[in-house]
């Protein structure tokens, strides 16, 4: 609280008490009424019963571990493990992590092209042909992704036609154009974040390592990479994130019967009206989520502060 | 109208860090005056706090016989000239110089009317459309004296303002500001490690070290009679020998060196016990060549190397184990110079050396 | 220009395969714009039609959704960029040791899942509500607002790191520099530092709008009954898909390359100018080409080429074709029952075999044209 105090009597003496005003209410309000309290109440109605609105806040309104125990092991009541929905976790997880690991192979390319080879026009080219497809809604890009993957859509047509296969392959059901098109909806940030690192990197560098005989992907590995790595883990953190957060790919591209942890919750909030079980759940998606970011940036020595630079 | 500057005990530090120490000082009212030193001793530090970014830890900062402290930058009759000069990138030439009068609520006319006229006066006029970047480095640094001035400031603060500009706009901008300076009759008070343009455009200048101000004098006075080794050794040139007292006559001083006996003259009239350790600076252009032998201070030389510069040439001589240096006019003519094994002889009157107690805490 | 890493026909190679990529499912999606089957797809290609358009138009939801979606979107920027201006000014004066931890918080709301986002927005609201004793028609159970206010939390951190980024590059002697010449803190901020921060408040404002405008993870929450444009749109892709969403993609992805073109032209002609020297250029010789290469002109040229466009496309009436591809599939299936009885007589004569293969064949003309297949193998 004293930093604070000095923190606006500084910045009230630079930029004025009007604007030093402004800062602290506006952040303030920011941190304390749209992130931090909103996080708490979920947190609070998740270790609740879902009771009838005339019950809230009587006598058996009480704080109870149930809606975990059922993640864990469903109605079992302890006896069997809920395989359901941790599989439909883990599954998320690994194809989140599939998914972040794929635009890392796509986008280092490209980052690298767009920072050291690719000059003026071609440049600026590359990056409008980049953010067009981003302006489109996420929506929509879901929606090319089935007319390309669908039963009779282009792929298959394509395939169909050449001899290729002789029956329409159902890659809804496969998942693959749910993997495509995530990764898709993903690349624009990928790419930004590799490339506000590798830029940085001074062109003179590579060229030595070249005189001195690196062969190329030596360059890379001992060059290049140890400069874009905190552009790589920022852009893996943001796309792992959002794509283990994602809902609308997995509700329009999902096969009928794979899940998304997120259509979890979906289901318990919206289609069950169960706020207490859907609250749990997505607490547990934003701690298992949190929890490995903050693991892989152990293991690979980044901080925060490289996230969104 | 004018106002003395006075600097009363003054000591800032930041942390445990401090930067200037017990600096103690009056700035009349119309002075060029200038703080000299390398960079990090303390004297833009110094700078800010009479402008009012920095608040002294101890002491006090008086303007006009005002005690400062609580009063803003923007309150203060000071006007600084920063480094980068600090022009405003999106604004014009002319609403950069009338920006100080946008403050203050002046009508747009009039603005425009004062910002013509100190376009005129810095020689730069019907510039007044244009942006700032299309100006070069001399013509920015004339830009911002006129917004500066258009503050109408009592004191004008200027942080190495010429830093950035090349040797020959350098040299031509210095005989500018001083002419600048008399035509308005303010107080500069100038940040430098440039001790050319210290000593060619003050009236005093105060040299800096590791936040202490060393000496205050004028221009020839710290030139010529250096009070502490550090001003010897950073304004100008100097050779430094070190000995021994042997004796002291008056104001002169005899030191046993292993270049022989030599005699100096003992600064700011300091009285010197036999055995003291000393040393003695003189100047390379101090040095001569002695055809004849001279009557004190013989220093038998070997010329090592020597530097042809156009109107001097630097010699590098070996005497007793040290090396000197020796400007040489290549007017003069000197038969020594002539000879082949390298051997001369060379002389330096004693009242233009200046002989330093190697522990100033020893002697007053 | 690469020496040697990654080699040029490599890069080349890699990068055309990379666009091809991000274009190909988007030009797919056009092409279906325009053909006449019900079921968005590129073959077989049955007309050409823009009736997709009037269908769109004409769909209520998505066009309440989109008035919805604008209203949000305009008080999201309104909300945000102020909130993101405060977070980077914090951010940028708070004390180093502060500033990590500040950056880590202002910074969570990108990473939390926006589904997690929705839910804790609705349910602490609802909680202030009821402590306060409102009803179901307050403000703590509206959409609108319960939506702005979750996506305010994840969207001004958008704001702040766009505002961040050009903040770092102000040199603050220039508000020292304003505070010494007398103005007060409040002018040096608003006519030095905000005047700086214009073309990055600029792109906050458009970024903001428009991650308002896709959002649905959140604000399939937060609107609770309500519609947005984008929850519209895809419990409308969720529920049988029309080529009308083709069509909804060839304007948004029409409107983006127009605004990418006229911001190509206004940087060049901005480079142009700050090279200094605009009448070295031979566009700026000529005054006609001067007067064609700024933004404004190319807009319009841009604008009056789609709306002819357009015009031209209304008139077009794809009711022939369809009648022809009509009347071409009766033909077919006629054809198709008759080659069925005509089969279904032969095996009655022919011995009663093992039914055979082709009614599964999935091609529309079986063996037909190939009696030979139907040979005992």
């Amino acid at each position: 609280m004293t930093s604070l105090a000095r923190f606006s009597r500084d910045f009230s003496s630079r930029h004025g008490t009007g604007a030093a005003s402004f800062v602290v209410a506006a952040v303030l309000f920011w941190i304390v009424f749209l992130i931090l309290l909103p996080q708490l109440a979920m947190l609070d109605v998740s270790f609740r019963h879902n009771l009838p609105r005339p019950e809230v806040g009587g006598p058996r309104d009480v704080h109870t571990l149930d809606n975990y125990r059922y993640f864990l092991f469903g109605n079992s009541g302890g006896a069997a493990l809920n395989a359901l929905d941790i599989g439909v976790l883990t599954k998320t997880l690994v194809a989140a992590v599939l998914v972040t690991v794929l635009d890392i192979l796509l986008c280092y390319p490209i980052a690298f092209i767009l920072a050291h080879s690719a000059s003026g026009a071609g440049a600026r080219l590359m990056v409008i042909g980049l953010i067009v497809p981003f302006w489109i809604n996420d929506i929509l890009r879901a929606f090319a992704f089935r007319i390309l993957f669908g039963a009779t859509g282009v792929i298959n047509g394509v395939g169909l036609s050449l001899g290729l296969w002789d029956q329409p392959i159902d890659f809804i059901r496969a998942d693959v154009a749910l993997y495509a098109g995530l990764a898709y909806t993903y690349v624009l940030l990928m790419v930004f974040s590799i490339y506000n690192a590798v830029e940085t990197l001074d062109r003179n560098q590579i060229e030595a390592a070249r005189d001195m005989g690196a062969s190329w992907w030596r360059v890379h590995w001992r060059i290049v990479l140890p400069v874009a790595k905190p552009g790589i883990a920022s852009g893996a953190t943001m796309v792992f994130m959002l794509t283990a957060g994602a809902l609308a790919a997995p509700q329009i591209l999902g096969g009928p019967s794979n899940l998304w942890f997120t259509q979890l919750i979906y289901q318990w909030f919206n289609d069950a009206g169960d706020w207490a079980r859907g609250s749990a759940y997505a607490t547990i998606l934003l701690v298992v989520c949190l929890a490995f970011v903050f693991l892989m940036m152990r293991i690979f020595r980044v901080s925060i502060g490289a996230i969104g630079r | 109208m004018t106002k003395d500057v006075v600097l009363d005990h003054v000591s800032i530090r930041f942390g445990g860090y401090t930067a200037v120490e017990n600096a103690h000082l009056t700035i009349r009212g119309g002075e060029f005056f200038s703080f000299l030193g390398p960079s990090g001793c303390g004297k833009t530090t110094l700078l800010r706090c009479i402008s009012g970014f920095v608040q002294p830890s101890a002491g006090r900062v008086l303007i006009g016989g005002e005690d400062m402290r609580n009063v803003g930058p923007n309150k203060r009759p000071t006007a600084l000239i920063f480094q980068n000069l600090a022009l405003f990138p999106l604004l014009t030439v002319a609403e950069n110089i009338a920006f100080p009068l946008e403050v203050r609520r002046v009508g747009r006319k009039q603005r425009r009317k004062r910002a013509d006229e100190l376009l005129e006066m810095i020689a730069l006029p019907g510039t007044g459309d244009k942006k700032v970047h299309e100006l070069s480095g001399g013509q920015k640094q004339r830009v911002a004296i006129a917004r500066a001035l258009a503050a109408e400031p009592d004191i004008l603060l200027l942080d190495e303002p010429l830093s950035a500009l090349d040797l020959k706009l350098r040299q031509h901008m210095r005989t500018e500001l001083r002419a600048i300076q008399q035509r308005v009759g303010l107080t500069f008070i100038y940040i430098t490690h440039d001790q050319g343009e210290a000593l060619t455009m003050s009236d005093q200048v105060a040299v800096m070290n590791a936040g202490v101000i060393e000496q205050i004098d004028n221009p020839e006075t710290i030139y010529n009679r250096p009070r502490t080794p550090f001003v010897a050794s950073f304004v100008g040139e100097s050779n430094a020998i070190h000995g021994v007292v042997l004796s002291q006559t008056g104001r002169l001083a005899t030191l046993d060196t292993p270049l022989g006996p030599l005699t100096g003259q003992a600064a700011g009239g300091r009285t010197y016990l036999p055995k003291e350790r000393c040393t003695l600076f003189v100047r390379p252009e101090q040095l001569f060549i002695a055809d004849t032998p001279p009557e004190v201070n013989t220093i038998k030389a070997k010329r090592v190397n020597e530097e042809f510069e156009g109107s001097i040439r630097t010699l590098y001589l070996q005497a007793g184990g040290e090396a000197l240096r020796l400007y040489h006019m290549n007017a003069a003519v000197s038969a020594a110079l002539a000879s082949g094994d390298g051997a001369v002889t060379v002389s330096f009157k004693p009242e233009q050396a200046t002989i330093l107690p190697d522990d100033p805490a020893l002697s007053g | 220009m690469n020496r040697g890493v990654g080699g040029g026909l490599f890069a080349f190679s890699y990068t055309l395969l990379f666009f091809l990529f991000l274009f190909g499912p988007l030009i797919i999606m056009v092409i279906t714009a325009f053909n006449s089957s019900a079921f968005p797809r590129v073959v077989p290609w049955e007309c050409f039609t823009t009736d997709w358009f009037g269908l769109l138009i004409r769909n209520e939801r998505l066009m309440t959704g989109l008035w919805t979606s604008l209203a949000i979107g305009i008080a999201v920027v309104a909300i945000a960029v102020p909130f993101g201006l405060a977070g980077a000014l914090a951010l940028a004066d708070i004390g180093p040791r502060l500033r990590a931890g500040l950056y880590a918080v202002l910074i969570t709301p990108i990473l939390i899942p926006g589904v997690v986002l929705g839910i804790s927005t609705i349910v602490f609201w609802s909680f202030v509500g009821r402590k306060l004793g409102a009803g179901y028609d307050t403000v703590f159970y509206n959409g609108l607002f319960l939506t702005l206010l979750g996506q305010v939390a994840f969207i001004a951190s958008y704001a702040m790191l766009i505002l961040s980024a050009r903040l770092q590059r102000f040199d603050p002697t220039l508000t020292e520099a304003a505070l010494d010449l007398g103005a007060t803190p409040g002018q040096a901020f608003r006519k030095i530092l905000l005047p700086f921060l214009k073309p990055a408040l600029g792109s906050a404002a458009f970024i903001t709008f428009l991650a308002s405008f896709e959002n649905y993870n959140t604000t399939v929450f937060t609107i609770l009954s309500g519609n947005t444009f984008t929850t519209a749109l895809a419990s409308k892709v969720r529920h049988g898909t029309d080529p009308s969403l083709s069509a909804l993609a060839v304007i948004i992805i029409a409107v983006t390359l127009i605004g990418a073109m006229v911001q190509e032209a206004h940087h060049r002609r901005r480079d142009l100018l700050r090279g200094g020297r605009p009448e070295r250029s031979r566009l700026y010789a000529n005054p006609l080409t001067r007067l064609l290469t700024h933004p404004a002109a190319i807009l319009l040229i841009l604008v009056g080429c789609t709306g002819a466009i357009i015009w031209q496309a209304s008139h077009h009436d794809a009711q022939a074709c369809r009648a022809d591809i009509l009347s071409e599939k009766q033909r077919v299936q006629e054809r198709l029952l008759q080659e069925q009885q005509q089969r279904m007589q032969q095996r009655q004569t022919q011995t009663p075999a093992a039914p055979t293969a082709p009614s599964n064949n999935p091609s529309p003309f079986g063996g037909a044209f190939n009696p030979g297949s139907l040979a005992p193998k």
